[in-house]
């Protein structure tokens, strides 16, 4: 596309290198967009099994995951920057999962919850089943249980927001210093 | 049609005894499994002409199909068929053995409508063919899974685990 | 960089729905317009979908908004329980059969713990016996409620009153299943011979209070979409299951009482303590998706009736059969049998073969979605696609039962 503009239309953008890794100009714009989107998560539902019946149990009245922003479940993942998977993987839903999770804009979190999408849970050794979803998705927080109570959801979910709020809207470009934020 | 259950009353040993009279040659080993089922095996030869028969039976008419469940018995593989009787509301435990070499059975997809899913269910997970089947194709696994897991030989491949 | 925009390989399921649109093509078959041409659209719905309650994936083929073909392909939540079976001892398998049909555990550990004690010979205590039938009814309740709310729910966007409202008080149901078992989903809780705890000081009386409340919590359920003209207009005359699809297909439960047909394994194939307690079959006229609805909401208030009575009745005495914990280990004679019982769902038993070891020999689940869901390419053809979802709700699937 660019090579249908003209040589001199063309405007020259100045290189920011200042914005090219998370340093120490960008903290405050850090602050800012990771505090609006650590309180305001759109999850995906991504139940599949016993796990997404306790997912939607922490949605409704008593356990309300409104007062953490995150009331927002979208079904598609075109809107969405969290994915919990709550329940089982198993080899016929793998790909599936990829896919979806291939789908997902940037900045995107993934919250494994419950023992099966942990590591397999009480089927370990079925046929059929996936050991732990971090085996197609890479998972930033496990949430232990069988299934977990919403109150341990929510931990999890608490532990993540404060795993967003280090995530820095610079992208980290290779060759940037290791302790670079995200 | 209003559907009626339990309308006519016999006992469970006239039940059997009436089995075994309509089926000298193709049922055995009929008997009865309280409170109110009764127990037999068939040949797999005569499957479809008894379980067409049965349909039909005067009193007993076994209308329905509950189940088919593959078991792997060693040398044999054996398809047990579950079916009730309205009108008698008692059950009827069909037990069928092939050979592990020749595992095919005719299906009964005909005449019970409800075995479209079991006998899939049954040749996934077991392998029995059954012959005639509209569509028999994996339903449970994956299309291109290697193996039949229920059966007692099954070795974890590595080639079904693609995600480990 | 993974390809977002590729199209994957069609897999069986897909290749069979354009089979048959080829082969429609073929012999002239189109849409009710004569004289036009017709295009049929293979569409994928699930397994990830809003509507289709669990990972159910259906391969519809649509003639604009026309349902033509519903080709439904399971086996995205099997777990191998039946193999799994084969690896655990008969006590060790009781929380997994709790997760089959998740939404019902209390019913489902009943039916596997009724044929384990049939092979063994064994019968439970009565109080254990009135304590199962409370908890099980309780179970009935909760299950409804997610069933209809869930349901209600997708003929809506999920903002609807319905749902917030069940949910709030199945967490009331679920308090009181927590007390007496530890757990609020997967309970473990029976055991072969009785059940694990005895109920916990005053749980009766907070029990009584609870069914005191519910009629009222059910009316007021009720009060928000009966009258509801396009709750009606959506519902009345969609979606009949008529009385030989039952006979054909092994229909049970809720959705083969809705036609008319008395099925309820609680009367016809009587076991615990049913035989002494007095309630009703619900059956409804049309068998329709309203009737369905109708249906559960009527269950649920007999269920309160059951409990209640239960309630009144349980006598004293031990919850366990032999010394303060059952055996852990049990080796049942060699021999095969079925039990079945009344899910909130229909017919859910158990088929084990036991050759006399601690484990089982062939383990073999009778589940009524699974049948329940063989109904839908007869039932969802030539409907909207909008009635498409508010059938497949009312049938009232959990994926837990179908796949295993």
């Amino acid at each position: 596309m660019s090579d249908m503009v003209p040589d001199r239309l063309k405007i020259g953008y100045p290189k920011l290198e200042k914005f090219q890794n998370p340093n120490v100009i960008t903290t405050t714009a850090d602050f800012v967009f990771s505090w609006a989107r650590s309180n305001s998560v759109f999850p995906f539902t991504y139940g599949l099994a016993c796990c997404a019946i306790e997912m939607l149990s922490s949605g409704f009245a008593r356990f309300d995951v409104a007062r953490y922003g995150m009331e927002v479940f979208r079904p598609t993942p075109r809107q969405c920057d969290l994915m919990i998977v709550a329940g089982t993987l198993n080899e016929k839903m793998a790909p599936v999962l990829k896919r979806l999770y291939d789908q997902m804009a940037e900045p995107k979190w993934v919250v494994s919850m419950g023992a099966c999408a942990t590591s397999g849970g009480p089927f370990y050794d079925g046929y059929n089943v996936v050991n732990g979803v971090d085996k197609v998705v890479p998972v930033d927080v496990y949430i232990p249980g069988c299934p977990p109570r919403p109150e341990a959801l929510f931990q999890g979910l608490l532990e993540l927001q404060g795993k967003i709020k280090q995530h820095s809207f610079a992208p980290v470009l290779p060759g940037a210093p290791e302790d670079a934020g995200s | 049609m209003t559907l009626e259950i339990g309308t006519v009353d016999l006992t469970m040993d006239e039940i059997a005894g009436r089995l075994a009279a309509a089926f000298p040659v193709e049922l055995s080993a009929v008997s009865v499994q309280e409170p109110d089922t009764v127990v037999a095996h068939l040949e797999r030869t005569r499957l479809k002409d008894v379980a067409r028969r049965l349909k039909e039976l005067p009193q007993l008419a076994y209308e329905t199909l509950n189940w088919i469940a593959g078991v792997d018995l060693g040398a044999q593989l054996e398809s047990v068929y579950h079916v009730y009787s309205w009108r008698t509301n008692t059950y009827l435990e069909l037990h069928v053995t092939v050979p592990r070499a020749k595992a095919e059975l005719d299906t009964v997809t005909d005449v019970w409508p409800a075995a479209d899913w079991h006998e899939r269910e049954a040749w996934d997970m077991m392998g029995i063919r059954y012959l005639g089947h509209p569509d028999l194709r994996r339903i449970l696994l994956k299309d291109d899974f290697v193996g039949h897991p229920l059966r007692k030989d099954y070795v974890d491949l590595a080639e079904n685990h693609p995600h480990a | 960089m993974p390809d977002h925009f590729a199209v994957p390989e069609p897999d069986e399921a897909v290749k069979l729905a354009l089979r048959r649109v080829r082969e429609t093509t073929a012999v002239g078959g189109g849409s009710d317009m004569e004289g036009l041409e017709f295009n049929e659209v293979v569409v994928n719905m699930g397994p990830q979908h809003p509507s289709t309650h669990g990972v159910l994936r259906l391969v519809v083929t649509l003639d604009g908004e026309l349902v033509k073909d519903v080709i439904p392909v399971i086996g995205y939540l099997h777990r191998c329980k039946e193999k799994l079976a084969e690896k655990r001892t008969y006590y060790q398998y009781i929380p997994i059969v709790d997760r089959t049909e998740y939404l019902a555990s209390m019913n489902c550990e009943w039916g596997y713990v009724m044929t384990v004690e049939k092979l063994m010979g064994i019968r439970p205590t009565r109080r254990a016996e009135f304590i199962r039938v409370i908890v099980g009814e309780l179970m009935r309740i909760a299950s409804h409620q997610v069933a209809v709310g869930t349901f209600v729910a997708d003929l809506s966007p999920l903002g609807t009153a319905m749902v917030f409202y069940m949910f709030r008080d199945r967490e009331l149901i679920l308090d009181l299943l927590e007390e007496v078992s530890g757990a609020r989903m997967m309970f473990n809780y029976l055991r072969f011979g009785g059940v694990r705890y005895d109920l916990p000081a005053g749980w009766v009386d907070k029990c009584r209070e609870l069914m005191k409340r519910m009629p009222k919590l059910i009316d007021e359920y009720e009060a928000l979409v009966d009258d509801n003209a396009i709750f009606l207009q959506r519902t009345q005359g969609k979606g009949v299951i008529t009385q030989q699809d039952i006979v054909d297909y092994g229909i049970t439960g809720p959705n083969a009482r809705a036609s008319g047909v008395p099925l309820d394994l609680r009367r016809t194939r009587p076991y615990s303590v049913y035989p002494e307690l007095d309630f009703e079959v619900c059956t409804a006229a049309h068998g329709d998706v309203f009737d369905r609805y109708r249906v559960r909401m009527d269950e649920m208030r007999e269920s309160v009736k059951i409990v209640e009575q239960c309630l009144d009745m349980l006598p004293r005495g031990r919850v366990q059969l032999g010394s303060l914990r059952a055996p852990y280990v049990i080796t049942p004679p060699p021999g095969s049998c079925y039990v079945g019982q009344e899910n909130p769902r229909g017919e859910y038993g158990t088929y084990i073969v036991s050759d006399g070891s601690r484990y089982p020999y062939r383990l073999k689940f009778r589940d009524p979605c699974f049948c329940n869901l063989q109904l839908f390419p007869k039932l969802l053809s030539g409907n909207k696609i909008a009635d498409a979802v508010a059938i497949s709700g009312s049938i009232d699937l959990v994926l837990g039962g179908i796949d295993r």
